[in-house]
Parts: structure tokens; sequence; C-alpha cells
């Protein structure tokens, strides 16, 4: 007359295997294959098993340690950034210049690992400022309700139906070149995506009954948000922002690819692009690598938001 | 061996003819993949279903029996990458080995299917009349249908969507589209769970008029016998992806010959189940099937050495100990101990009584409500906005250590009234008196959701007992725990780790390790399976009495209200039109509303004479007595009555204490 | 008239939001440091010309009067004067503005094409779906710029298929549009040039967009598939055109088409990253122009033309949301 305790991968309500007689798992008749009607479901990249806990560990290894690198990466370089160092537009693998030089001989991969330090740390606090003031605002929002919540949201509405590009471009053109006004220009636009979806979440969970309960059993509001509410915001919110590094990249590189960043000779990847456009049919690589940074960039940040969700969404 | 479905010499083996049966199914094993991970779920199946029959097939969740259903349509989800093996023919057709287009065919003319939840059945973006049409082939078909399944003014219905209409109607409109074409066979899937109980008897009716005007088969899956047997010819009990019995309804239900089937019935509440004694109760699934043997064997009171040897097939009931051959025709069981089954008296074994409930006293309430209204601002189905009156003016009290049971159906106010008495819902007018913080807790219909999933058993334990010293705190959980029936190792698992009936138990252990003053319950046990919510009934039951808990229930299932209430309250459209002491208002309801709800517990044996009508909408209540417009016994002046109707003592019945019994009629008396 | 009402609702917070981009821009305005004046009459004018030209410019006025002034001047189309051309704005965005509007509705089109075949190779198994699939994930990752200066090299230099820069076909028609004026012209050979012309640049802007559309796409699909109602028109016996364009289509397209209109606003902002690198002369490259000499009349000129596109666009996608989906109008 008592539950048994059910734990682990035994709940499944699976009828017994009979030892006797082996269930076939695959039709035992050559009859049709099982029928399936109209489009078949998505199967693809569904990894599963040891396999993907590897993959999945190895790109949030790898997230990790481009952080580490971009930290010290000035340190590696070999060459000043900003001084002609060598011959003009050597092309990668030349000697003493891995990745060449540019129009004017400066060593390509010194302005490289100047740019991926102020590109992806700028980046990540851009996400994690973005982060911050977003869930303040999501939390209060949608713990509060009632008018905090409608003054707040119908803010946050009004940002996100402004075109965030053209917008930060001009508030970056207005507070004047500089890393510290692009990185406000892109946070004015960035932290309203983190406070819709922050507040969905937490708006999601205070309609659960267990919020309800939990007041019942005498929690008080911050501990209801600290241990009912938030542990259940914060998966999605580090999936979002892990996701959205990338995209951070790219913006910032827009605007330094605009002429928004720091003013030349500073190593920026958007800006060493876009100032060497010129190159393109006499030395593609010049402007080209930088991007290709970039692009390096982002698509390990996609990735690796994608491991973080297998990994967070898994349990 | 366990599929080795011996030849079943009465049964035609040849495809089905025009006069064979509507559907077959010989040794079906249908295996799904679920999460990567595949299960069989059916284990060699053998059903026929004959020309006319309404076959009700009953199980507890995890029996396979919807699977059978959706096997029967060709339905299988392609996504869980089914393997099916055996027989499966239907209305002439070999379903295993059909072409897409011969499988269309038969289904848009031979089959048709009603499935449990006709809001997400139905295209939300397309007329429902259009919906109709696109089986009956045109939209003047489609209005016959709708105006044949009782859809009123069904042209103007024909655009409708399906938000639109209520959940009954939206049924019909599934039923219309069923019977489009005139089928050979209907399968209903559950039809009548997410509806209403006097909704469910119309429904239940109308299948049973359709088989009777267009003469298909119906085959009707539920998980209440109670709703097989108002319906059914024969029935058929699944267990674990087995038929475990079959037979006529009668048969099963008089002579029920499989342990299972006997548990089934004797945990099914009634109107007259024994409400001094706790309920008789099915041990719950085993977690861990046995690898081997009888599935059943784990929960079964006869099993011995042997019952793990091999699985039982089915066979037919011996004549003999039916004390006649005819009784016996088409009665099948699958048990090794049938023989042993059949010499023990159908019934269950006595239980000890429970203790007596101390004296309800009399004095100062613990609730006391006086007028108490509720209206919430919404918008209507149009997009309006509106006003929805859920309560209209309730006057309630609830004695210290009483217990209450709160009934009606869906938008009857009754989860209103539970949230205001306890203190949890503060946008009401009138005056309220009562306990409230952490003197008042409360158990959910979904334990799943209440719980905090990412929190471990004992951390929301703990919580309730941060008040007391620490090293008390474990001492106290523990105790709380047991006293509800579970072993130590959960405090350390999380909810979604826990079965339904588990969740349920951690609810009313984290409600009651602190004693309140009040537990309100809303619908605890509507999720959970039939010997599942017995269970959780008791526990409720064992609690009130030894830490002097008072209780409100909220249920819309009158005998789950009748087991659980001290006093019975019936809600209609924001008011209690009925209310007194449990016994009193099941024996002798005086209102007819309640008449009706009595009626309409579905109940073997007894034939439901469904009340027309659908509960009318809160946005918009009736005049006067918002009953009249269902009422059988109405008159003029039940819709004109300005003031509405107050509750008042019935003749003859004491008018003071907890035993007086009030009705809000003024045709009191009429209802009988 | 719910209906009505819906709509109207959308056309008022149109106006609303409109507002609060030109305040933004005038705020913007107020903060940099660009002088108006210096850049109007010179940085060595004499105090009075200074004065003057103040007066003129109505910049000794309170703030609140300038930012109605400011208003007034958008809602009768003027902008202000550049500092850079001496033009008044509007007449340079009038001339900038169609060959933009031209690459962004020809790149949605991409888009569309490019995000739809992706839903669709991920929900049947085409040979080469997958390549096709990774191809575009991988390609929305590059920068925008990146990607119009690879297609540069291959396209170009390497195989010499597309032309490098500018645009081809009829430049001088009624529309301004290359492409829909040699057609209208009946010039099917230049109509042809100005396709080549559009092809790279359009493309580049595409990519990262319909990666967007065609994920969003991909899983309402899926879940409309899965769904209750689709096995009941399954259960009904209609073929599977029947049901994939009865049923699921609609039910499906809600998602996909605010997505898309919200990529279609993107596009506006991206415009300007790959009109650079294939000097398009288009209102990006106005802008990449201006943005160095602080020129703010034309920033803020840009900025609102192309912000008040992207809010329009989004405003008649949920109008045509509401269309599909009679649920919209009630929530």
């Amino acid at each position: 007359m008592t539950d048994t305790l059910a734990r682990g991968g035994t709940t499944a309500a699976a009828p017994p295997h009979g030892p006797v007689t082996p269930e076939p798992v695959a039709p035992a008749s050559p009859g049709p294959a099982p029928r399936r009607w109209g489009l078949s479901r998505r199967r693809s990249f569904a990894r599963s098993g040891r396999a993907a806990t590897v993959v999945d560990w190895t790109l949030i290894a790898l997230l990790v340690g481009i952080t580490l690198l971009s930290v010290v990466s000035p340190l590696l370089a070999p060459y000043d950034p900003v001084q002609p160092v060598g011959m003009p537009k050597l092309p990668p693998l030349s000697e003493g210049h891995l990745l060449g030089t540019d129009a004017i001989g400066r060593d390509t991969l010194s302005r490289v690992l100047a740019g991926l330090q102020t590109s992806w740390l700028l980046s990540v606090l851009v996400t994690a400022l973005g982060l911050v003031i977003g869930s303040v605002v999501g939390v209060v929002a949608g713990m509060f309700g009632g008018w905090v919540d409608a003054l707040l949201m119908r803010t946050t509405d009004v940002f996100l139906s402004l075109p965030s590009m053209l917008v930060a471009v001009a508030v970056s053109a207005a507070l004047g070149p500089g890393l510290t006004n692009t990185v406000l220009a892109v946070l004015v636009v960035w932290w309203p995506y983190y406070a819709r979806i922050v507040r969905g979440e937490v708006r999601a969970l205070v309609a659960r009954p267990h919020v309800e309960a939990a007041r019942l059993a005498g929690a008080g509001w911050f501990r209801v948000m600290w241990r009912h509410v938030l542990p259940g915001v914060v998966p999605t919110a580090v999936v979002t922002a892990s996701l959205d590094i990338g995209n951070v990249v790219m913006t910032l590189a827009s605007l330094s690819f605009l002429g928004l960043g720091q003013p030349a000779p500073a190593p920026e990847l958007g800006a060493d692009t876009s100032r060497n456009l010129v190159e393109i049919l006499d030395a593609w690589w010049i402007p080209l690598i930088p991007g290709l940074v970039v692009m390096l960039l982002s698509l390990l940040s996609n990735l690796a938001g994608d491991a973080v969700r297998n990994r967070l969404v898994r349990r | 061996m366990e599929t080795a479905a011996p030849p079943r010499p009465e049964t035609p083996t040849a495809p089905a003819s025009e006069d064979g049966p509507v559907a077959r199914l010989g040794g079906l094993r249908v295996s799904l993949e679920r999460n990567g991970v595949r299960t069989q779920v059916l284990h060699g199946i053998d059903l026929e279903i004959g020309r006319g029959e309404i076959v009700g097939v009953v199980g507890e969740s995890g029996s396979g029996k919807s699977v059978m259903s959706q096997a029967l349509l060709g339905l299988l989800p392609a996504t869980s990458r089914p393997v099916v093996e055996g027989d499966l023919q239907a209305a002439g057709l070999d379903l295993r080995t059909a072409s897409d287009a011969e499988l269309r065919e038969v289904r848009r003319t031979h089959l048709g299917v009603v499935f449990q939840d006709p809001m997400t059945s139905l295209n939300p973006t397309m007329h429902v009349g259009r919906q109709v049409a696109e089986k009956a082939g045109s939209a003047e078909e489609a209005v016959r249908l709708m105006r044949a399944v009782g859809i009123p003014q069904p042209e103007r219905r024909y655009r409708s969507f399906p938000h639109e209409l209520s959940g009954g109607l939206r049924q019909r409109v599934m039923i219309a589209m069923a019977v489009a074409g005139g089928p050979k066979l209907l399968v209903a899937d559950e039809p009548t769970t997410a509806l209403d109980v006097t909704v469910q008897a119309q429904v239940l009716d109308l299948l049973g008029s359709m088989r009777d005007e267009l003469g298909c088969s119906i085959v009707l899956i539920t998980h209440d016998l109670g709703v097989a047997a108002q319906v059914a010819d024969r029935i058929v009990v699944m267990y674990r992806g087995r038929v475990v019995e079959t037979g006529s309804t009668r048969q099963v239900l008089e002579q029920p010959r499989h342990p299972y089937t006997r548990g089934l019935l004797a945990s099914r509440l009634s109107l007259d189940s024994d409400r001094t004694r706790p309920l008789w109760t099915l041990p719950v699934h085993a977690t861990v099937p046995a690898d081997e043997g009888c599935p059943f064997t784990a929960r079964c009171a006869f099993r011995q050495d042997g019952c793990s040897a091999g699985v039982p097939v089915l066979a037919h009931v011996p004549a003999e100990d039916d004390g006649g051959a005819a009784a016996a025709v088409g009665h099948e069981v699958a048990c090794f101990e049938t023989a042993r089954v059949a010499a023990t008296a159908a019934g269950r074994e006595e239980l000890d009584p429970l203790p007596p409930l101390p004296e309800v006293g009399t004095g100062a309430p613990l609730v006391a409500a006086a007028d108490v209204a509720c209206t919430f601002q919404v918008r209507d189905e149009r997009g309006r906005r509106a006003d929805l009156a859920a309560l209209r003016g309730v006057t309630f009290d609830l004695q210290p250590g009483e217990s209450v049971a709160i009934v009606g159906e869906s938008g009857s106010g009754k989860s209103t009234l539970l949230r205001v008495a306890g203190g949890l819902e503060k946008r009401f007018t009138g005056s309220l008196r009562g306990p409230s913080g952490t003197d008042v807790q409360m158990v959910f219909q979904d334990a799943g959701s209440s719980l905090t999933p990412w929190m471990t058993v004992r951390e929301l334990l703990h919580e309730r007992v941060r008040d007391a010293a620490r090293p008390e705190r474990e001492e106290r959980v523990r105790a709380i725990l047991d006293r509800v029936g579970l072993p130590d190792a959960v405090l350390d698992a999380r909810p979604g780790e826990l079965s339904g009936g588990q969740r349920q138990r951690v609810a009313l252990a984290r409600a009651t390790v602190v004693p309140p003053k009040i537990l309100l319950c809303d619908e605890p046990t509507s999720a959970l399976d039939v010997s599942v919510a017995a269970n959780v009934l008791n526990l409720v039951n064992e609690l009130r009495r030894d830490l002097g808990i008072a209780v409100m229930f909220v249920t819309h299932d009158l005998a789950v209200a009748r087991i659980v209430g001290d006093r019975i309250a019936v809600m209609y459209l924001g008011r209690i039109v009925e209310l007194g002491r449990a016994e009193d208002v099941i024996a002798d309801p005086q209102h007819p509303y309640t008449r009706t709800l009595v009626d309409a517990v579905p109940q073997p044996g007894r034939t439901v004479v469904p009340l027309a009508g659908e509960p009318a909408s809160a946005l918009d209540p009736p005049s006067g007595c918002a009953f009249h417009p269902r009422c059988p016994v109405a008159l003029a002046e039940c819709a004109s009555t300005v003031t509405g109707i107050q509750l008042a003592a019935v003749d003859g019945r004491p008018t003071s204490d907890v035993a007086r019994h009030e009705v809000a009629c003024v045709r009191t008396g009429a209802a009988r | 008239m719910v209906r009505l009402r819906f709509l109207g609702f959308r056309l008022l917070s149109l106006a609303g939001l409109l507002l609060v981009l030109s305040l933004v821009l005038f705020l913007l305005q107020e903060i940099s440091d660009a002088d108006p004046v210096a850049a109007t009459i010179g940085g060595n004018a004499s105090p009075e010309a200074i004065a003057a030209a103040r007066e003129r410019l109505g910049l000794d006025r309170p703030p609140v009067e300038r930012y109605l002034a400011y208003l007034g001047g958008l809602v009768t189309g003027d902008m202000g004067t550049s500092f850079r051309t001496h033009r008044d704005v509007t007449t340079d965005i009038a001339t900038y503005l169609p060959a933009t509007v031209e690459l962004v509705l020809f790149a949605f089109v991409v888009a569309l094409v490019l995000g739809v075949l992706f839903a669709v190779s991920s929900l049947l198994r085409w040979p080469l779906a997958g390549p096709f699939r990774g191809l575009l994930f991988v390609g929305s990752t590059a920068p925008t710029f990146l990607l119009g200066l690879v297609g540069l090299v291959v396209f170009y230099q390497l195989l010499g298929w597309l032309p490098a820069s500018g645009r081809g076909g009829v430049t001088d028609g009624p529309t301004g549009m290359t492409l829909l004026d040699s057609l209208l012209a009946g010039d099917l050979a230049a109509a042809g040039d100005a396709l080549q012309h559009l092809a790279l640049p359009a493309l580049a802007l595409a990519v990262g967009p319909a990666l967007a559309i065609g994920r969003v796409l991909r899983s309402s699909l899926t879940e409309t598939l899965g769904s209750d109602f689709v096995r009941t028109a399954t259960s009904k016996g209609l073929t599977e055109p029947q049901v994939l364009v009865r049923h699921v289509l609609r039910n499906s397209v809600n998602a996909a088409l605010s997505m898309s209109a919200l990529q279609l606003g993107f596009m506006f902002g991206g415009v300007l990253l790959v009109e650079g690198v294939f000097t398009w002369g288009g209102l990006g490259s106005y802008l990449a122009a201006s943005l160095p000499v602080s020129d703010f009349p034309a920033i803020a000129g840009v900025t609102f033309v192309l912000g008040a596109l992207y809010v329009t666009v989004n405003t008649v996608a949920d109008v045509l949301q509401s269309v599909a989906d009679p649920r919209i109008r009630v929530s």
C-alpha cells in the first residue's frame, strides 16, 4: 500500500522484458517499414551519450580558453601591433609573419591578437552587463507585477521596437569615438532582450503553484525569489547569454567597421577590415583575416552556447 | 511464450467480411521509442470488435489502452518509431500492409475518432464547420451533422472558431466530425475526461445514440469503469499492455475474475462507499516491474510462487463456477489462480474503522464568510473586457476541526471560495473572518507543479520548520514522512524523481509538518489513478483526525466529496445552492442541481438521465436563480427573482448547528 | 470590429514609436559634441556671424521648443541641412533611398527562400540538405561585411562570374530601383545586368536572416506537426498536402512571419555594412561618409528613415499575424 521509491531511470512504466522470449526490437517480419506520415521529425544533431558529452565539454572549455587567451593575448604578440615591422603586404605564412603584414608593414598576427582582446573581452563585458541589468529589471518586473511590471515592460518594449543596430550607430556617433562609448551604445540596445526573457521566465514561475505553496510555507518575498524563482531563471539566462556573445562580437565588429570604435591606428578587428578594403583585390588576406577571426569567435560562441544548453537542459 | 496467443476456435480467422467483425487485433504487439529507449507497450492483444458493439477498454495509466486505440486508427506517432507486429485489421483493411491511399480512404469513410481534449484536437485557426465539412464532404452535410449531434444553431456555429465554443460543444463538434461519412468504427479516447460531470453524461448518451442510429461500433477508452459500464456492451480490462479480462459488461462487473478487475471495482468510489472505514486500496504500481511472470504479481492478493513462472494467457472462465454455461460465453480472464479467485467472494477484506471524529464544536467558527462576492476583470472569447463573477454572495462557515467538501463544475467558483476562505485571494467584497499566514496550508491538483522542482524533499520540508531548533528539524521532518507513509530515502529526491502519488504525499507532508488550523485541498486527487487517489483520500482523512485540522476540500466528484466531507456545499455559478451534512445531501438532495449531480455519478447498473444544456457562463450569469435555464422544475418566477435566491433551512431540519441542511431554491422539495 | 480596434491600436503604437525615435535622435543630437554652427559657417567665423547663425538655426531657443521644431520638420519632411554635402538631408535621402530599398527587398526575398529551404530540408531528408544547413549556419556566424568580401574574392576575382561593385541596369528610371526600372523599360539585358549586380550584396545580407527565419519556421513546423489537431486532420483521411496546407502551414507561419519582419528590419541596419564593400550608392554609403565627419543631421535623418521603415514593417507583420490567427485578436 505504499509507493515504492522511484528514482533515476527506473521510473518508466516499462513492462518487463521477458527473459524467455527477448522482445525483438526490429520488425520480426520483413513487413513494411513503420508507417510514418508526412514529414519526419528532425533527428540530425540529436547527439546522445558519451560522445555528445565530450563534444559539449570541449566546446565549453574552448569558450573558457578563449576568454583566458584574450586576457593575455597582447603578451603573446611577436611585434608591436602599431609599428611597421616588415615588408608591406606579405602574405600569410611568410617567414617571421605567420599571418603576413598589412599595407604599411605592420604584423597582422600582432594586430589580430590585440584586436581579439578588445573584441572578445568587450563582448563578454557587454553580455554580462546586459545580463545583470536585464535580470534586475526582469526580476523586479516579474516579481512585483502590477504597475511596476507595466512600466518596466512598456519601456523595454519601446527599446525592443526600435532598430538596435541603427540606434547603436546613432548613439555611438553622438557620443563620439572610443571604446567606452561603443560599449555604452551596444549596452543601451542590448539589455532589453534580457529583461524581456528574464521577466517572462519569472512570470511563468511565479504563476506556478509552487511559489504560492512556498509563500504558504512562510517564506518571505526575498526567500521566495532567491530559493523558488531565481534557480529556475538561471539556466535560461545563462544559455541565452552564452549564445549571445557571438552576436555582440559581430555588432561590435560592425560598429568598428563603420569607424565607430577606437581611432586609428589602434588595432581593432572590424576597423582593420574596413581600413584595408582597398586591398581586397590586391592582397585579399589583409582585410579578410581580421573578419575571419570575428567569425571564428562568433562561431565558437554559438556552438559553445548550444553545448551549455545541452548540459543545463539535461538536468 | 508470453505472446503465444492460442488459436481461438470460436472466432473466424479470415479477413473481416461484410458480416465479420469490424476490427480485429490478433497477437498485436507494439513497441515505441521514447527518449531513445525502445519499450514494448503492447504485448500481444487479441480483440475483436463486433458490428454495432460498444466495447469499453479500461485501464490505469500505463496500461497501453491509448496506444491500442492509436494503432487501431493507424495513427501511431511516427516520431516514436513504432514497430507493429501481429494482426491489425479495421474495416476490412490490414492496417499493417495498407498503402497510404488505402489508409486514407478507410479513415475517411469507415473510421471516426474522438480525442480527450477537444480544445487541442481542433484546428484553432479554422472554422469548426469547415473542419467537420472536411470529412463530411460538404457544408450542408456538416451543418446537418452538427444539428444531429445537438449543437444549437449549427448554421451560426459553423463559422465559430474552437476557442469560441464551450468544452461540451467542442466535443460535440469532434463527434460530428467522427460520425461524418457513417463510419463502421468509432474510437473514443477518454472522450469525457476533460468535461464537467453533467456534460460527461450528455456526451456518453450521445455516443450511445450514435451507435443506435448509425449502427457503428464504438471503442470507448477510459480509465473509469463506471463510464464504461454506462454505455458499453462489453468491457476489456487492460494492464501493462495486456488484456487481463474481457466479458460482457454484466459479467465483468458482477463476476470479476481477475484480481486486478476486482481491485479496480473495489477501489472505485461510489455513493455508497463505507465512510466509517479507510477506503480499500489496490497496492500501487511497484516501481520496478517484475522481470518475468504475470505483470500483476507485485500488486496481487492471490499471488503464489507459480505466478512468476510465466505470463498467463486469456482463457475462458470455466462455465461451472458461473453456475451455467450461458453466463460464461465470451468471458475470458488471464490469471493462473482463476479458480481461487472465483472461490473467494467478490468484495474486500474489512478494514479497521477510522477512529471516530472528535465532536465538532458549535462555538466560534474558524472561518466565517458573509455575503462574499468576487469579480475578476477578464477578456471574453471575442476579446472584449468583461466581468467574471466568480463568487456572487456566499455565506459560509467552518468549525474548527470540521471538514467541508465543496462540489461544483468548472466555473462554479469553488476554487475561488477556497482561496478566499484561506486568505489567499484578497480581491473580494463582503466580510470574512478566518486564519491566515502559516495557519493555512494548501495542497494543489497538480502536486508536481506545487513542489519547487530544483529543491529536494528535505529542503522543501525543512522550509516549514525553520522556526524550530536546528536539531529538532530533521526529527520532525522524518516523523511527518513516516506519518504520510514515505520512506526516508525520498528526502534526497527532487519532485521530478517521484511518482504522482508520492508527490501528493510530499505536498501533504509539507502542509502538515507543522499542523495548520485549516488545510485547503484543491482537487488533489483528480489527476491520479483510482487506486492512488484512494490512498491520498485515506491520508487526508487520517491526518485531519490525528492532528485536528479543519479541511476545505474542493472537488467535482460527489463520491469523493462524500468521503472527505462532514458537510457538503454544492456550488453553481458563484453561489452555494445547497449545504448540509454529507449523508443528507447525497441521500436527500433538495436542489434540482444537486439531484442532477447525484444522478450523473456513473454507477454500474443505473441509467443516467443527463441534464440538458451546459453550465451558463460566469461572464453572463442568468438572472434570478442561475440554474433556471436548465432546471427541470423551474417556474416563471425563478428567472425573475430579483434579489437572488438565498439559502434557507429545509423544513423539519435543525437550523442552528452543523447538522442543518439548507437549500437555495424557491421550490424546496420539488427536486424529489 | 475587434479587428479594426486591433488595427487602430497598432497604428497608434506605431505613431508612438516614431515619436520616441524622434525624441531619442533629438536627445542624441543634444549630447553630441558636433557643432552645427562651426559646421555650417566654418570654425573661424566672427562672434556676430556665429550669433546670427545660432539664431538662424534656432539654437538660442529652449530645448522643448527646439524639439517641437525638429518634430515639425520631420512631419513636413524637413530634416535639416547636411554639414557635409550642404544639401537638404531630405533631398539626399530621397536620392539614395531607392538603391537601399531595392537591395534590402531583394535580399529579403533571398532570405525567405533560403530560410524556407533550411526549414524544409531539416524535416525532409534531401541529399545535400546537411551541407546546405551547415554552410548556412557557419555563414550566419560571419559578419555581413566578411561575407561580402569573401563573395567578392570568390565570384569576382577567382571565378569572374559577378561584378564587383556599383549597380547595373537602368539607373535613371522612375522608381530608382534598377531591376524594377529595367523590367519596366522592357529591357531584359539590363534587368540581367541589374540582377548580377544585386546578387552578391543581397546574398551577403541574406545569410544571417535566412538562418533566423529558417530556424523559427522549422521549430514551429515541428511543433505543429506533433499537435493534436494535426492528428485529428490525419484521422479524417485527408491527404498529406491537404493536411500540410490547411492545417499545418497556417498554424506555423505566425512565428516565422514575425521573425521575418524582425529580420527585414535588421537588414535595414545590415545594409550599412554591405554597401561599403560593394560601393553600392545607397543610404549605407551615405551614412558611412557622414559618420567620420559627425554630420549629425544626416546621421539622424538616415536613422529616422530606416528606423521608421523598421517599425512600419513590424507593425504590418503584426496585423498580418492577426489575420492568420484569430486568437491573437483576443489576447
